[in-house]
């Protein structure tokens, strides 16, 4: 009986967490579905009625095709260089023999912890000087760079998990290096190379800072630079902006729903075991 | 904890694959779409001359945001060679989003900042360059009030419209508090005795925005001024100029800020004051979720489509002050537009600014937002409509000065702002208040020691 | 495990591309940013001033201010480590669903904090949705300005802060306690331990590793990673009173344009956050020693 109650307790519990969890995201939702009168008369009822007209409306107001297309952009170019650059820094890390060894790595895992607010002013000026401030280059260059400790951690770790003897014996088969990396590394870490994509992609969809210091035209700005700075502009038209963070979700919304272990893995890869 | 798969062959190895592609297609599909939505959009002439122009408005002029939108459409219909590409900017980020443009010379061809100050700090840092340079002097001689941005014998901007800063009340919640409905607050205790009566029936006397610091600093522009015997006095204190010293300055501060702080106390503010912006707070009076509002004439115009012309008094603000500019009013062109130092076709960006002062085009200006062109040419005939006659009579009764055009951007910003979020969240004393004032004047002085050797001359000249 | 091989020339080479890229990333902007911190004036127009940066910003009220939030934040770390751990351990007792539970309270972790920050904007003002909800069922009295007041508005951030990083936690622990032997809690079992003895006594200890590198990655995060919150959520308001040294670096850098300034307070920033990087390098070589 005791044990019931108990159960019933935890589920209780549980619930109530779920809610809490799931409650902003829903009232983003519902609110995007509302129109601007619905709101003001009552922001916490569902929508009645149900209107798509922020949804359209986020595409006139703001340039929000550009900016996705900007951040999809600039997240498949600096998340495949940087897995490129970090899984042959990796394969050396793990199979190589060099001096200085685990130096680099403890450089990479002291990188990953370095705060990036650190870097914004002087890459600014740098950026500033060869002229690619406001290009979407600028950005795309710095979370490439930004990137890598930590994929180089989290490849590393990966690595050094393989069976040696596969690699060895392809060595002394007379393999050149970048031919067991593609041939027999590379296949086999195709689900690690995953998880660190998302995880990645993840990461520069949701930069802020950067994006917002570094691209200052209107039609150049990621959706996250974009929608911080509407902001302030369509204060008073709440569905409009709540639609356009809808919007700005759903990616990550849809990627989660069929990749969640990928997710969880990489995410949680800079909790030791 | 991990439990990867790395069997060198295998159904789970395929899976990944699999869903790599996936996410490949993923992302190259959300690349389409959006490049389909782009699309969408008029093709761009090859070789046109582009202008990109940052625009703010909308929060002083409900619908400026739609006029100038027409104004590009039309003009790039005549001139097929000029783009215009429109930037609406946000108050709260107005200042320090141009100034963040500003330190890579990039951004846009044609930005609009607030009057005075805010518009001739970028001028003299060499982010703007005046306009007087690219338009005839006898187009500028239409503009009403362009002295507003007069440094060195140059105007640096143009100004589109005017616009006074009336108190509005809702007549309808006056008469619910026992109140004489057509009776406008006149003297400071007016004011606060139809406040008591108001909060004594369970109405919330004023309905303002504080979160981005706007109320405060317009608390500032209309009772810090009222104090003032002179815009002198303000320049010397900010300038060190002799004179008036910053003392002084403080002392009428504390002042106003103790004035503000009775207000917050006696709960004569709506209580969420401090987490609306401007624009935010404003919706309670449409919303007759309070009784009274300082707001813009663009606002009021906009409110009396909503509750009912009928339903709302306008006056100039109430007299609390005892300098002698207690008695001018509150008109600004508010804000204007200048040409960038960046700007490749300053000549283009020049004449696309003057075209908006064509006749029609702020007569078009007018009927669609019921905002006073700030043009000589306007003919103040075609203003019919009731209200807009109370309104543009305030307008041009008095003298009138916004203080707030008259403090450094940065003073504005960092002192101005905060101080006044200070007193309306009750987070601080008045002498808090003014010791932010206190630093930051003294901090700007020392560290943008050019502007400020600019603004002492400014301050000399124009005295 | 590593085999004994000779020192190679090829892995060098592996590595050039990442050590450019690390060095043009990292290396030169942190050199950079000492430097400018010497410096005042803008970009292209540098005016060397000895150490005056510094000896502004500690006579700075807005900077003190800043530091002082980070560190209040930084109390958000016992919290959301509390909180996560006793929802782990309900999570671990096997109840029903619960690796839905446990996808359900995961999902905040990976919301961009823009949107969540627009989102709560909304919710937490004075007459948001919260207030609305809490007069609504007579509990009023509870409701306050969460973001309009100073007194609010840091505990406000923190709550956010918790809300979205206490599924990282859980995810974190559950998987972390579903790895402790069970052989252990059975042990414990026979010797006649309850349910929450051998929660505290056997699992949490077990765990402790994995609770030390959890509070160690989210000092780390509050101390350097939570610009997005603040602008979004308040831009420092009100008067300043939720700014934090990201948001300080961001506002006298490029708003104001004292890059001297702002470098100064980067350094600061620096010196804080290599403390928590120094402990969060020897738990990493630890846990790389124990996996040996």
């Amino acid at each position: 009986m005791r044990r019931h109650a108990s159960a019933l307790g935890q589920q209780a519990l549980l619930i109530l967490l779920c809610i809490v969890s799931l409650y902003p995201l829903w009232f983003i939702l519902q609110t995007a579905l509302k129109t601007q009168q619905d709101y003001t008369r009552n922001p916490t009822d569902l929508p009645a009625p149900f209107s798509l007209q922020s949804f359209a409306a986020v595409f006139r107001a703001m340039p929000f095709a550009q900016w996705t297309l900007n951040s999809a952009l600039v997240a498949l170019v600096s998340v495949a260089a940087a897995t490129v650059i970090a899984l042959l820094a990796a394969y050396a890390v793990a199979f190589g023999r060099f001096r200085g060894q685990t130096t680099f790595l403890s450089l990479n895992i002291a990188l990953m912890a370095l705060p990036p607010v650190a870097l914004v002013v002087p890459l600014f000026t740098v950026m500033v000087q060869v002229g690619l401030i406001n290009t979407l280059p600028s950005v795309m260059l710095v979370y490439t760079g930004l990137l890598i400790p930590f994929s180089v951690f989290f490849l590393t770790n990966f690595l050094r998990e393989l069976p040696l003897d596969v690699i060895e014996a392809a060595t002394i088969d007379g393999a050149s290096h970048p031919r067991i990396l593609l041939r027999i590394v590379l296949p086999l870490s195709l689900a690690t190379l995953f998880t660190l994509i998302v995880v990645n992609t993840i990461w520069v969809w949701n930069e802020l800072l950067f994006a917002l210091v570094f691209l200052q035209n209107n039609d150049g700005r990621t959706v996250m630079a974009g929608l911080a700075l509407f902001q302030g502009r369509y204060s008073v038209n709440e569905p409009l902006m709540m639609a356009g963070a809808f919007l700005s979700i759903l990616p990550l919304l849809i990627l989660y729903l069929f990749s969640q272990r990928a997710f969880v893995r990489g995410m949680t890869s800079g909790i030791g075991k | 904890m991990d439990n990867l798969s790395i069997g060198p062959t295998g159904q789970r190895r395929r899976g990944w694959r699999q869903r790599l592609k996936t996410t490949v297609t993923a992302i190259a599909a959300l690349a389409a779409i959006a490049t389909a939505g782009l699309s969408t959009r008029p093709a761009q002439a090859a070789d046109a001359t582009k202008i990109t122009y940052w625009f703010w408005g909308e929060s002083d002029i409900p619908g400026i945001d739609t006029w100038m939108k027409g104004m590009v459409s039309k003009y790039q219909a005549v001139h097929a060679d000029t783009q215009i590409n429109v930037v609406p900017q946000s108050s709260d980020t107005l200042i320090g989003g141009f100034r963040l443009a500003s330190q890579s010379h990039s951004g846009p061809d044609i930005d609009t900042q607030w009057a005075t100050l805010p518009t001739l700090t970028p001028y003299w840092n060499k982010a703007a360059v005046a306009i007087s340079d690219y338009v005839p002097a006898t187009e500028i001689a239409q503009w009403v009030n362009a002295s507003e941005n007069e440094a060195g014998g140059k105007i640096v901007a143009m100004p589109i419209y005017l616009i006074g800063v009336p108190l509005v009340w809702n007549k309808d919640l006056f008469k619910k508090a026992g109140l004489d409905p057509d009776k406008a607050p006149v003297t400071w205790s007016d004011f606060l005795a139809d406040c008591a009566a108001l909060k004594a029936h369970g109405i919330t006397p004023i309905g303002m925005g504080n979160s981005d610091g706007s109320f405060g600093a317009w608390m500032f522009a209309i009772y810090l001024k009222q104090e003032l015997n002179s815009l002198d006095e303000l320049k010397s204190a900010i300038g060190n100029t002799g004179g008036f010293s910053l003392d002084q300055f403080d002392g009428l501060l504390t002042k106003m800020y103790a004035m503000m702080a009775d207000l917050v106390a006696k709960g004569y503010i709506n209580s969420d004051v401090s987490s609306l912006s401007l624009t935010q707070g404003w919706q309670l009076f449409p919303q007759q979720k309070a009784a009274m509002a300082f707001t813009t004439d663009g606002n009021v115009l906009s409110w009396g489509k909503t509750l009912g012309e009928d339903k709302i008094g306008v006056a100039a603000p109430p007299i609390w002050g005892g300098g002698k500019l207690a008695d001018t009013y509150d008109v600004t062109q508010s804000s204007d537009e200048f040409i960038t130092s960046w700007a490749k076709n300053k000549q283009a960006a020049a004449d696309f600014l003057v075209w908006l002062h064509q006749p029609d085009n702020m007569a078009a200006l007018y009927t669609q937002t019921g905002a006073f062109p700030a043009d000589k040419r306007f003919p103040t005939s075609s203003i019919t409509d009731g209200l807009a006659k109370q309104l543009f009579a305030l307008d041009t009764a008095k003298q009138s000065i916004w203080l707030e055009n008259y403090i450094p951007p940065e003073v504005d910003s960092d002192a101005d702002t905060p101080a006044g979020q200070l007193i309306l969240s009750k987070s601080g004393t008045p002498e808090q208040a003014v010791a932010i004032w206190n630093r930051v004047i003294k901090k700007w002085r020392m560290q943008q020691i050019p502007e400020f050797i600019q603004f002492k001359k400014w301050a000399g000249g124009n005295s | 495990m590593m085999l004994r091989r000779p020192r190679q020339l090829w892995p060098y080479l592996f590595i050039l591309p990442a050590l450019i890229a690390l060095a043009g990333t990292f290396a030169y902007p942190l050199a950079a940013v000492i430097r400018f911190s010497f410096y005042a004036g803008s970009v292209g127009d540098l005016t060397y001033v000895g150490t005056m940066n510094y000896q502004g910003l500690f006579q700075d009220p807005d900077f003190l201010q800043s530091i002082l939030n980070n560190l209040k934040l930084l109390l958000t770390v016992p919290v959301m480590t509390v909180l996560a751990l006793l929802i782990a351990l309900v999570l671990n007792s096997q109840v029903k669903g619960w690796r839905h539970y446990r996808a359900i309270v995961f999902l905040p972790y990976i919301l961009p904090a823009t949107a969540i920050g627009l989102s709560f904007s909304y919710l937490l003002s004075g007459n948001g949705v919260l207030n609305t909800l809490l007069r609504n069922h007579g509990i009023g009295f509870l409701a306050r300005d969460w973001l309009g007041s100073a007194a609010n508005v840091v505990p406000t951030i923190g709550s956010v802060i918790i809300w979205q990083q206490l599924g990282f936690g859980i995810v974190v622990f559950v998987a972390a306690l579903l790895a402790v032997p069970t052989e252990l809690v059975e042990a414990a079992r026979i010797d006649g331990a309850t349910g929450w003895q051998i929660q505290w006594s056997i699992l949490v200890p077990n765990i402790r590793r994995t609770i030390e590198f959890f509070v160690i990655v989210e000092a780390i995060t509050v101390l350097s990673s939570i610009f997005t919150y603040v602008y979004v959520l308040t831009k420092g308001g009100p008067a300043n009173t939720s700014s934090v040294m990201e948001f300080y670096i961001f506002q006298n850098g490029f708003e104001n344009g004292a890059i001297g300034a702002a470098s100064a307070a980067v350094v600061v920033l620096l010196v804080l956050a290599s403390i928590f990087i120094g402990i969060y390098l020897r738990l990493q070589a630890r846990a790389v020693r124990v996996a040996r």
